[in-house]
């Protein structure tokens, strides 16, 4: 609501209201326009309405009564620990990092929403429908919060792309599981291994967002223990050929998080985290965390593995520069290099382990 | 749907955007209870639907969804998964230095 300056009836008044609508018109004509670009997904929905949670309903309910209990509804609020952020006063470079940062979260966890809300709607299995709806309602809220970080540094998201046309991919529901999964866990490893370090060292927190990360994070623990049981529910899913692809999908998550934390370098040093030793941390959580349902985890310590990754980051940098420059033959030796540099990740022998009987963990990072 | 040809319909929708401190979101559901399958292209028409921060925004539009031919579908069906790395974009830019 936008009240006219000539409906004051004082003096003070016509002042107050004019000086609110020019500071609002200055921030929508300041503001920095990100359009959100989620993709859009199907898969067989008659196989996620054929999940039977029945013989796990021991783990399943809690998880489930616990969600629908909403423990974090009143967390994502902006109180007095909300500090005032110095925007101007940051130095440029990690500005655009933290920007970055902040806008790719919002996008994933916007993408997240998308995702399930759309299961939700496809899907007549009731116990499966109510578990998206849940899960989606967090992600929006998640999403929310960012996105008002993200108006304070002048940042405005548009959600605009209803409009244009958008295709929609197929992915087989076993995919989803574990690259969903992974996401979830990776994404508690990650926020908790920054608020951990933030609570030891607190002059390098220079945002206050990070002080949220903890219970934010256990939502992610949350969702990432529904999806630990959907696989749970059909033991086919985590045996046989699907163990290669389990290995397939924890060596592209890893490397992903690899390649693109050391984008991120202003980032990293404001935040005082050795990009390195963080990788290496969260991929030791993570894999604990995965040992509840995976077979098998990474070798992460084998040398190999750290070698593989820093070829793999190179040759993702100069494909990069190869592309700016329009040089095909660079561009090609890049991505076989890229290429021969993942299938180095992807065959150092993993480690196996006996899964537990039962899945079910709480967050204890 | 044809086998090589695709197809266009018409169907009503709702769409609700909430650019809310709360919730942040955005979702389409078709009135006639279409069904999107994989390669399906969807466009909502009309002109971009922006809410204003704080506001939940509700429209009925008209949508288009463009049918892939049975080629395309079970194409997309086929290779949909070798884009499975989108799924594994948790907190990332596509861009290689910023
Ligand atoms: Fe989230
Ligand atoms: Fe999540």
């Amino acid at each position: 609501m936008n009240m006219h300056s000539a409906d004051a009836t004082t003096a003070e008044e016509a002042l107050a209201i004019q000086e609110t609508i020019d500071s609002d018109m200055a921030t929508e004509i300041a503001m920095q326009d990100t359009l959100l670009t989620p993709r859009f997904y199907t898969t067989d929905f008659d196989e996620l309405d054929a999940i039977d949670v029945s013989h796990i309903r021991d783990e399943w309910d809690p998880l489930i009564d616990r969600m629908v209990s909403d423990p974090n509804k009143g967390h994502f609020k902006k109180n007095a620990d909300w500090d005032e952020v110095d925007w101007d006063g940051m130095d440029p470079q990690l500005k655009k990092e933290f920007i970055d940062f902040l806008i790719s979260s919002c996008t994933a966890e916007f993408s997240g929403c998308v995702l399930y809300k759309e299961m939700k709607r496809r899907g007549s299995n009731e116990e499966i429908t109510q578990l998206f709806q849940l899960m989606a309602r967090d992600e929006a809220r998640h999403a929310g919060f960012i996105n008002d970080a993200l108006r304070e540094a002048g940042v405005a998201v548009n959600l605009g792309f209803l409009t244009q046309k958008k295709k929609y991919t197929y992915f087989r529901p076993k995919f989803i599981y574990y690259a969903t999964y992974l996401s979830e866990k990776i994404g508690y490893a990650r926020y908790i291994t920054i608020f951990r370090h933030l609570e030891q060292n607190p002059q390098y927190r220079f945002h206050p967002i990070f002080k949220w990360f903890e219970e934010w994070c256990n939502d992610e623990f949350a969702h990432g223990e529904a999806f630990a049981l959907l696989m749970k529910s059909d033991p086919k899913l985590t045996r046989g050929v699907n163990v290669l692809w389990i290995k397939f999908f924890l060596t592209a998550v890893y490397a992903t998080m690899y390649i693109r934390d050391h984008q991120r370098p202003a980032f990293h040093e404001a935040l005082g985290v050795d990009t390195d030793w963080y990788a290496h941390e969260v991929f030791t959580k993570t894999s604990k965390l995965s040992e509840q349902i995976f077979p098998i985890t990474l070798d992460i310590d084998n040398p190999r593995w750290e070698a593989g990754l820093k070829r793999l980051q190179k040759a993702n940098v100069d494909l990069a520069d190869a592309k700016k420059q329009g040089r095909k033959v660079a561009q090609l030796g890049a991505s076989i290099r890229a290429g021969l540099a993942f299938v180095s990740l992807f065959t150092i022998p993993s480690k196996k382990h006996a899964v537990p009987a039962k899945t079910r963990l709480e967050p204890a990072y | 749907m044809g086998f090589f040809t695709r197809t266009k319909e018409h169907t009503p929708c709702t769409v609700e955007i909430s650019h809310k401190f709360e919730s942040l979101h955005a979702h389409v559901r078709f009135n006639n209870g279409a069904v999107i399958h994989p390669g399906d292209e969807v466009q909502v028409q009309g002109p971009e639907i922006m809410a204003p921060f704080g506001e939940i925004v509700t429209e009925e539009r008209d949508a288009i969804i463009l049918r892939a031919s049975t080629i395309e579908r079970l194409w997309t069906k086929a290779t949909g998964d070798l884009e499975v790395m989108e799924l594994c974009e948790f907190s990332f830019s596509e861009e290689v230095t910023l």
